[in-house]
């Protein structure tokens, strides 16, 4: 797969992210996981973000899903 | 022998999908880094780990020091990766790929995307699970558009309209 | 090669029958799982890797659960 399609591909995976999500959900949670789910939208980066929640990989990702992310890319 | 190994982002939606033990057909054996080991917690997929460590279908994989090395460098380079970097445990996957062979089953776009970005990597196979339900079907296992529809229900995880189309499934 | 595969076979189903599963039950996943692994494999490296622990603080967890080494 070349450049091109690799970009376009987290675009779109980032489109999907924003438009699945929960935001009421997301604007409920507590300041630090608010903010690492809305991170997560954006970027997809779910490391990063679990770092933010303070949280380990899957119960980030857990908490994710339960914002209606999915994981995309 | 085929042999895999996998990271968390490719575990944790995989172990959620109905007909999770497919894997087997394509694998001789996924290895598991323990750096991805400690990342779970969810019994569910704790359980399907365990069995498959008894089994002997798993296998841990302790990072040495020659691997994590490489998987340092790795980070580094992915430094010049657009939009993603490739972080640690992930880019132990990509080493032990590049050092052993194995096939590496992830998530993480910044490691699906490195081989394609550079050079030093260009010879690691890496499959997302999409990658793996293709590979099942061309293997006649699977009919392919039913068991992506079912693996995006069961596990949440979502595949973008390119990558479908890619496969004649859009 | 048969002897090997007898031995290993017995080593599990004494592991199984000394067992504590009542105590062993009621642990928290990672460690319940840790230690049925070790019971059905015998190996007691990767079961810390599954509990999460050093393999001294994981043998300390084996004894209580009165799963013997074999």
């Amino acid at each position: 797969m070349d450049r091109e399609f690799w970009m376009e591909l987290l675009e779109e995976a980032r489109e999907i992210r924003r438009r699945e999500a929960d935001w009421a959900y997301i604007d409920m949670q507590p300041p630090r996981l608010r903010a690492a789910l809305r991170y997560y939208v954006e970027t997809g980066d779910f490391r990063t973000a679990a770092r933010l929640a303070g949280l380990g990989v899957e119960e980030f990702l857990e908490r994710a899903r339960e914002a209606k992310i999915p994981l995309v890319l | 022998m085929t042999e895999a190994i996998a990271d968390t982002s490719f575990l944790i939606d995989w172990a959620r999908y109905s007909r999770r033990d497919l894997l087997w057909r394509l694998f001789d054996v996924v290895h598991l880094p323990e750096s991805v080991l400690a990342e779970i917690y969810s019994e569910g997929t704790l359980a399907w780990i365990v069995d498959g460590l008894a089994s002997r279908r798993m296998a841990l994989f302790t990072e040495t020091d020659d691997v994590v090395d490489l998987a340092r460098r790795i980070v580094s380079l992915s430094r010049a990766l657009p939009a993603r970097g490739v972080d640690l445990p992930e880019a132990v996957c990509l080493a032990a790929g590049l050092k052993f062979g194995y096939v590496v089953l992830t998530e993480n776009g910044g490691a699906v995307m490195a081989p394609s970005f550079l050079n030093e990597l260009s010879p690691v196979k890496v499959m997302r699970a999409l990658d793996v339900l293709h590979a099942l079907a061309q293997a006649g296992h699977i009919g392919l558009r039913d068991e992506v529809a079912r693996y995006q229900v069961e596990t949440g995880h979502r595949f973008a309209k390119r990558d479908l189309r890619r496969l004649g499934l859009e | 090669m048969e002897e090997w595969i007898q031995l290993l076979e017995e080593a599990r189903e004494i592991r199984r029958r000394e067992a504590d599963w009542h105590f062993i039950n009621s642990l928290p996943p990672k460690l319940r799982l840790a230690l049925t692994y070790f019971v059905e494999v015998g190996d007691i490296y990767v079961a810390s890797r599954i509990a999460g622990m050093k393999v001294g603080e994981f043998d300390e967890l084996r004894r209580k659960a009165k799963v013997p080494m074999v």
